[in-house]
């Protein structure tokens, strides 16, 4: 899985956002802001990675618990999925 | 042969125009300069070009879509050099300027207006009714008056530091809250003049955006029609 190679994602006065440019600037015009897991995990899915591949670089990073890496991943993805941010 | 080329300084950059029609030169007159040499910006207007692209909305005029489509490009160019358009109503005061911003129809214009009737126009300028450009020099954030200010045309070409930017919601009372940045930076995101196709301007507009938010302070602004909603910025922002 791969994120939308259209988006910007930039540290805005203490605020990770994503913005579309391109196209996917037509499909939507708003931002999107992430906190700081949220920002981890969009910068891993600028290559194409799987959830197993996520869960371990978040597992690496941080210092959770497999549930708890696993929650926060799957919150993600169902707002990711939802706004259509995957190519 | 160059058709209708003249030269224009706009948020302290120069710009040869060719092309521009009647209505648009006018408007664009009381920016104009004479001016020998090269220009920061070129901006050549294709008239057949631009009537094809104008037939998508009928709604609109030649001339219209000539204002909206150079004024759109004028605020694109400006990001490669530091400086960007907010989608707001900018007043100066005493100094400093006052941007109203918020979508379309919450009362900015409105709100600009009463400001010129309580404090007079002379005292209360108008620097553009629709979307100033906002430009750093010598590290002050400056908003510029620009020939494009949406329907109205109310714009004077000034430069005047800018003190606040103050995003509006009607409401029955009047009252004034400074925004966390993170309120803030979407609220700014939304109404700035946005290069939707070039990622390198996006991360432009971005930066300057960082940078207003390191240097100005942001405002909500719940307020009604009336003086008191002018005195109420007024007393949060000069006093």
């Amino acid at each position: 899985m791969k994120i939308k190679s259209d988006y910007v994602i930039r540290e805005v006065a203490g605020t990770c956002v994503a913005v579309p440019t391109g196209k996917a600037s037509i499909d939507f015009s708003g931002m999107i802001s992430l906190n700081s897991t949220g920002a981890f995990l969009w910068k891993q899915l600028a290559e194409d990675k799987s959830e197993q591949e996520l869960l371990s670089a978040m597992l690496e990073e941080y210092e959770t618990d497999e549930a708890t890496a696993k929650a926060d991943i799957s919150e993600f993805f169902n707002k990711i999925k939802a706004a259509d941010l995957l190519e | 042969m160059k058709i209708n080329l003249n030269h224009y300084k706009i948020a302290d950059l120069t710009i040869a125009m060719e092309g521009a029609g009647e209505t648009l030169q006018r408007l664009m007159k009381p920016y104009g300069v004479d001016t020998k040499g090269k220009a920061d910006i070129t901006m050549s207007i294709d008239r057949e070009k631009m009537n094809k692209t104008g037939e998508e909305y009928p709604h609109l005029s030649s001339d219209e879509w000539e204002y909206i489509q150079t004024g759109y490009a004028f605020a694109c160019k400006l990001l490669d050099f530091g400086g960007f358009c907010l989608h707001s109503s900018a007043v100066a005061l005493d100094g400093r300027a006052v941007l109203f911003s918020g979508p379309c129809g919450t009362g900015k214009s409105t709100h600009t207006n009463l400001w010129q009737q309580y404090f007079g126009p002379d005292r209360a300028v108008i620097i553009n009714d629709d979307r100033p450009a906002l430009r750093m020099a010598k590290n002050i954030f400056y908003t510029y008056g620009t020939p494009w200010s949406g329907k109205s045309t109310l714009n004077t070409n000034v430069r005047v530091p800018l003190g606040a930017v103050i995003f509006l919601k009607q409401a029955k009372e009047n009252h004034i809250r400074r925004l966390d940045n993170k309120e803030a930076v979407q609220m700014l995101i939304y109404q700035s003049q946005r290069p939707s196709s070039y990622r390198n301007r996006m991360n432009s507009l971005l930066t300057l955006i960082d940078g207003l938010l390191h240097k100005i302070p942001v405002y909500q602004m719940d307020c009604n029609i009336s003086f008191d909603a002018v005195k109420t910025v007024y007393n949060e922002i000069y006093q």
